[in-house]
């Protein structure tokens, strides 16, 4: 790899890193695990003048439980998203969702936060985080704010992340006891989604109490099917059900409008059957 | 690729066509747009654009072919270089205000940005259009710019169908390509400039 | 013959090379590092045809590390043109091919301007300081628009239209006349695909070194063809060969892709003569894919002429192939080595074929694994099974009424080859049965009578092809440039280990392994005492290097040669230690013994005996050495039976084969393990230029895919576990036996594909899907509408969701 010159640098605390963004001023990128921002450097897309790394941050790593919610490090890999055991009790949603970004060696480089932050529309991650109603924890040079996921993801590759600002932790609310499933169509193995559809269903006694469901990469950020959901909270788990609110995933005639549709129905029908 | 953007004018025309014509009131409209020279008809910008990772600055020269008054039809003719030799990005630009203000875009991008995919070629000039169509009306708006921002339809008119979200996935870079947007920035950078030398 | 107790020839033995490739153990030739070493970086025209205006290097020229710029004017007068060596006819336009371009450019990514300096960071770096000034001209993309000549590539040359090369069974008293057969034909079917244009995406990305120490040039290349790199490198540049020295060190694949002189190998050639001083350099993975050649890209316009009964009559091939915007090493010959593969393994009363070779502004093609095979290959046995509908035929049914019996071989086919052996049916009955023919086809009727989302279909594939390149009779009939002999040297060192010379040039194949174990088993010696050089034209001075499945037919038979000749003074030579006449030594395990006596030396106490020399036979010379280069007299025919399983999603459009069994009939098997590997490696290529692979452009030229992350290369995880088998009918041709394989999956397995995707949805009123049958072709067919185009259009069109969470 050949990139233009760039500062390196490597602190050692959130409010270092927070000071070094800003000294060094917009033309500096947060490097959190490098999966999408070094191709960039690579290509020469990009030549910004200095790199803070946070991979030596060990206080944004890891899964913690916050009582109500669960608070995940933004510098937790996907590999350790994947194996914790809070996520697979409380967010199976996002576990599931994380089986199925890229490939292993991307897994145990790529971060949780880092794939938020970075907002591409295609990324598996955002769905999830907006369908389960994630809150992004974020630091300043003012201090800390909280910022709900409808609100984060602002257009393609666009956050609510000022450039002064560091994403820390990412909140997810517990879904203790729902099923989900993330049906995702994509070309060869390590591509990105052409559609995902991430779903997670609460279901009592044969009816579906609670669904959540979001869309990847239809749109210029992840989309939550609220029609869906509608019309899935208070029904019968039946296949019938599951297919008219699939319809409403989407309304044109495009392939993506189909998939949209198509993929809501088979995921929610395997997250409904656990 | 030719593109097409319309938006209903946000005041009358002749106000909207000398505002096209003043930078003093639109040029802030353009972000990461600055003029780095004027000569005549012929004059220099740059504009810097950031969407995600991706980083480019454009440096054009633009120059007016035709500017009618009377049609209130004006064709103007830029191009630009990233900085970092990633590339040109050239556009043939034609505006006709009137209750709608129509753009008709012949745009060419070429080098690396292009070479990732034009998948977002459209859709950021799109918001480009109508960003600036928004704050245009602010600018101009007797009202509240918010108001008249909501009166605007944007739409985007590809003459052959454009591949927005590419089915391979749309990977990370296909989707990170402001650089038709930066094109058409450059280009209505110079259609705003003029005014202020002529 | 064999001698080792068990043969090493068709041992599936771990390949030796791999320890050192998979342990990084290895040297690439990037991995060189010589004192004073300068690197080059290439500027690359971003517009795909303009005059070059002005190019302003003055401040690139200031940058740190930067010890100077080039521009093509720097190296007009000595750069000359990029060879060609196949001018198909005579009167073929040939444009000028300069490495780097001097006022035109004629396709985005030709280089432009070459930064040398004192790191690959400082080059890159200044690449973007260099200013140059184009002057845009019309952009030709399209073949059948270039071929009305409105807008052309070369202006020079006045035309878009390279060549057409022509041939017809009538004229060639081959056949009958293939017009004659279609006004009379029961039935023609007449259809148009296209093969969409490939990138070979060898592994390792192309690296060259240039040392000029003392006059003597030294050039490390990732290249396939380190001997044909030197003879040409010498014609274009006028330094005598024999101060020419180009090594290919391990090189990662190349499939055909490295089958060129590459500008990129000149430049460095005549920077570090300039400089003297070593010149590396390394392209970058796009700049692979903007500038080194691409693969296929061709209209084929096909008419098959048949009997109401299944007997096909006649066969017409209309072709337009794109060159790409300059003619490379071969680029003009690669349909042509398609045009004798058209009628496959049938019995055709008619055939001709035509190609037009046009112009375009885009890379260059040239040979790509199968080079014009796959290509014909893929029309015939679509073609077969447009004719099976049409016919409401069987279509195994229908290839088998067609195909060569295993009794008629040798058998002159319409394209006047003379396939020298095979067996149909034999491989066909096998993969049936490996299939489950019968029963998939069960479970693809239930599913059609169910209206199952997810339908089922059976492509078959049929093939042969034609390797062992080749008869250097036949290569200069065909105008072809060189010959096709192969040449191989054994040493035998006096300690009784073997040195293996080989002018094959490997680049990821197994050579250094099959080689061992044919040597093993020829004279007797331990597997791991063979050691095979290769690719260093100071160590084998001569050979025609790694391409069309070549290296073991050809090769391998220069390899046997060899051996004979080293036990043939071997004997002598023992006769006279033995004491005993010639014709009672006997020669086994690598032992010599006087026939109906216990007296015996082994060839270790013989080669030892030569090679001191105090005492050989009257007129012998020392030593045990020796050479053979053998020129073939016709090709090796591989065949073999594919069969895919498919299933389509038809509310996705998504594909995803179920089965797939390749049996294949490559003639004798040195290595089935190197085998398997080829195949799968060839299926896995094939596979992909069905469903992913596709080069596309931009109405400017630009190349859009030039990345992994556009370019889709499949994974394991892509494809299913293959179920391989093989039939043998030894190739009669060489002695090994062999036919070779190294195209052989890749030829095989597109049309398979195709064919089982179209069977899975025909019956819902699809005719044909162009590659690669993305997901949203496939679904776009079966609503009834037209191709969605290259680059797979998805436009939007979701503004109907309820929006949250950042659509604004």
């Amino acid at each position: 790899m050949i990139p233009a010159e760039f500062k390196y640098l490597f602190p050692s605390s959130v409010d270092e890193a927070v000071r070094m963004l800003a000294e060094e001023g917009e033309d500096a990128k947060v490097l959190a695990g490098g999966q999408s921002l070094v191709p960039v450097l690579r290509m020469r897309l990009a030549a910004p003048t200095a790199l803070i790394d946070l991979g030596g941050l060990t206080e944004l790593t890891g899964v913690r439980d916050d009582g109500d919610s669960l608070l995940i490090g933004a510098m937790t890999t996907h590999y350790e998203v994947q194996r914790d055991h809070l996520v697979q009790d409380h967010a199976l949603l996002l576990k599931l969702v994380t089986d199925t970004v890229a490939d292993p060696q991307v897994r145990h480089r790529g971060t949780f936060g880092g794939a938020l932050a970075h907002a591409d529309p295609a990324g598996d991650l955002l769905a999830p985080a907006l369908a389960l109603d994630a809150v992004m924890v974020i630091a300043g040079p003012g201090g800390r704010r909280e910022v709900p996921a409808a609100e984060f993801f602002v257009d393609y590759f666009t956050t609510a992340l000022a450039p002064d600002e560091i994403l820390v932790d990412v909140r997810v609310p517990k879904y203790t006891g729902w099923s989900a499933h993330y049906e995702k169509l994509n070309r060869v193995a390590q591509a990105w989604s052409i559609v995902a559809v991430a779903a997670a269903v609460q279901v009592r006694d044969g009816s579906i109490a609670a669904a959540r469901v979001g869309l990847t990469n239809v749109g210029a950020g992840p989309v939550r099917a609220v029609d869906v959901e509608s019309a899935l909270v208070g029904q019968e788990a039946s296949a019938d059900v599951i297919s008219a609110a699939a319809l409403r995933a989407s309304s044109g005639d495009s392939y993506k409008d189909n998939l949209a549709r198509v993929l809501t129905g088979r995921a929610l029908t395997a997250a409904v059957a656990g | 690729m030719k593109l097409t953007h319309s938006f209903v004018s946000p005041g009358p025309a002749e106000v909207v066509w000398e505002a096209l014509l003043d930078p003093e009131r639109v040029a802030p409209c353009l972000p990461g747009a600055t003029l780095t020279s004027v000569e005549g008809r012929t004059f220099s910008g740059e504009v810097k654009v950031k969407l995600g990772p991706v980083q480019l600055l454009y440096r054009g020269t633009g120059e007016f072919v035709d500017v009618d008054p009377e049609q209130r039809r004006a064709v103007l003719k830029a191009s630009g270089k990233d900085a970092r030799g990633n590339g040109t990005a050239s556009a043939t630009v034609t505006f006709q205000v009137g209750d709608t203000v129509e753009v008709e875009t012949d745009l060419a991008i070429t080098g690396r940005p292009a070479q990732l995919g034009r998948g977002l070629i459209s859709e950021v000039s799109g918001k480009l259009v109508g960003q600036f169509a928004e704050c245009l009306a602010g600018t101009l708006g007797s009202g509240d710019p918010d108001e008249v921002a909501q009166q605007q339809h944007l739409r985007v008119v590809p003459d052959e169908p454009i591949d927005l979200i590419d089915t391979a996935g749309v990977p990370v870079l296909k989707r990170a390509l402001p650089v038709a947007g930066a094109a058409l920035a450059v280009v209505l950078f110079v259609v705003l400039r003029r005014r202020r030398h002529r | 013959m064999t001698a080792t107790a068990e043969p090493e020839i068709g041992k599936a033995r771990l390949r030796k090379e791999d320890a050192r490739l998979i342990t990084g153990q290895t040297r690439w030739t990037d991995n060189l590092q010589l004192t004073g070493m300068l690197h080059m970086a290439v500027l690359r025209s971003p517009v795909a045809h303009a005059r070059i205006t002005n190019i302003d290097v003055s401040r690139a020229t200031a940058m740190p590390g930067v010890a100077v710029v080039f521009t093509g004017e720097d190296f007009a007068a000595e750069q000359g043109s990029l060879p060609c060596a196949w001018p198909i006819t005579e009167d073929m336009k040939s444009p000028a091919a300069p490495a780097l371009a001097v006022d035109r450019v004629n396709f985005a990514g030709e280089a432009v301007a070459l930064v040398i300096a004192d790191s690959a960071y400082h080059a890159a770096d200044a690449l973007a300081e260099i200013d140059v000034d184009y002057d845009e001209l019309p952009v030709v993309l399209d073949m059948e628009e270039a071929l009305l000549d409105n807008d052309l590539v070369h202006e020079d040359i006045g035309t878009n239209k390279c060549a057409t090369w022509i041939f017809d069974s009538a004229e060639a008293g081959s056949g009958t006349d293939v017009e004659d057969e279609i006004s009379a034909a029961e039935v023609v079917v007449e259809r148009t695909f296209r093969q969409q244009r490939l990138i070979p995406a060898f592994m390792e990305p192309r690296s060259v070194v240039v040392d000029s120490t003392a006059g003597m040039f030294t050039v490390w290349s990732a290249t396939q063809i380190p001997h044909i790199l030197r003879w040409m490198l010498s014609a274009v540049t006028g330094i005598s060969e024999s101060k020419l020295r180009v090594i290919a060190p391990d090189v990662g694949g190349g499939f055909g892709g490295k089958l060129q002189v590459t500008p990129e190998e000149l430049l460095c050639l005549l920077v570090a003569r300039r400089m003297n001083r070593p010149v590396k350099w390394t392209e970058t993975r796009t700049e692979s894919m903007l500038s080194a050649h691409h693969g296929r890209d061709q209209i084929q316009k096909i008419t098959l002429a048949a009997r109401r009964d299944g007997t096909v009559t006649g066969l017409k091939v209309e072709l337009l192939a794109d060159m790409g915007a300059y003619l490379r090493l071969v680029t003009p010959g690669v349909p042509i080595l398609g045009a004798f593969m058209f009628n496959a393994i049938y019995k055709f009363a008619a055939y001709r074929f035509v190609c037009t070779n046009v112009f375009t502004n885009k890379v260059p093609t040239d040979a790509y694994r199968g080079a014009g095979r796959p290509e014909a290959t893929f029309a015939i046995e679509r073609m077969m099974d447009e004719l099976a509908v049409e016919l409401d035929m069987d279509p195994m049914k229908l290839r088998e009424l067609n195909w060569i019996k295993h009794e008629e071989f040798p058998f002159t086919s319409v394209a006047g080859l003379t396939y020298d052996s095979g067996n149909y049916e034999a491989a066909t009955a096998r993969a049936m049965e490996l299939f489950d023919y019968e029963a998939l086809r069960e479970e693809q009727a239930r599913r059609r009578a169910d209206g199952s989302a997810v339908q089922l279909g059976i492509g078959i594939s049929t093939y042969t092809e034609m390797c062992g390149l080749a008869p250097s009779r036949v290569l200069g009939a065909l105008r072809y440039g060189a010959g096709g002999w192969e040449t191989a040297s054994i040493r035998m060192l006096p300690t009784g280990k073997v040195e293996v010379i080989t002018g094959t040039s490997p680049h990821g194949q197994g050579h250094e392994t099959v080689w061992s174990q044919i040597v093993a088993d020829k004279l007797g010696v331990p597997f791991e005492d063979v050691e095979v050089l290769h690719g260093d034209t100071a160590t084998s001075h001569k050979g025609m290097d790694s391409y069309g499945s070549r290296s073991l037919a050809v090769g391998g038979t220069a390899l046997v040669q060899a051996a004979d000749k080293v036990l043939a003074k071997a004997r002598t030579l023992a006769a006279h230690m033995m004491e005993c006449d010639e014709a009672d030594v006997e020669f086994a395990s690598g032992s010599f013994s006087v026939r109906g006596t216990s007296t015996a030396r082994s060839l270790g106490d013989v080669v030892l005996a030569a090679h001191v020399a105090h005492d050989l036979p009257e007129g012998m010379e020392p030593g045990m050495d020796a050479d053979a280069t053998y020129d073939p007299d016709n090709f090796s025919y591989p065949h073999g039976t594919h069969l895919c399983a498919a299933e389509v999603d038809t509310e996705t459009g998504m594909v995803k084969i179920v089965r797939y069994v390749a049996v294949d009939d490559v003639g004798t098997v040195m290595n089935p393990l190197i085998v398997d590997g080829q195949v799968h490696g060839g299926l896995a290529q094939g596979i992909a230029q069905a469903l992913y692979e596709e080069a596309t452009h931009d109405e400017m030229g630009t190349l859009t895919s030039a990345t992994f992350a556009d370019y889709l290369l499949p994974c394991a995880a892509d494809l299913p576990s293959f179920i391989t088998d093989r039939t043998t009918t030894p190739a009669t041709s060489n002695p090994l036996g062999a036919k070779g394989v190294g195209e052989a999956g890749t030829i095989a397995s597109t049309p398979a594909v195709v064919n089982s995707v179209l069977d899975a949805v025909r019956h819902l009123g699809v005719r044909d899907i162009e590659m690669p049958m993305s997901p949203e072709r496939v679904w776009t067919a079966l609503q009834g509408r037209g191709d969605p185009g290259a680059g797979d259009v998805a436009a939007g069109g979701l503004g109907s969701i309820d929006a949250q969470g950042g659509q604004s």
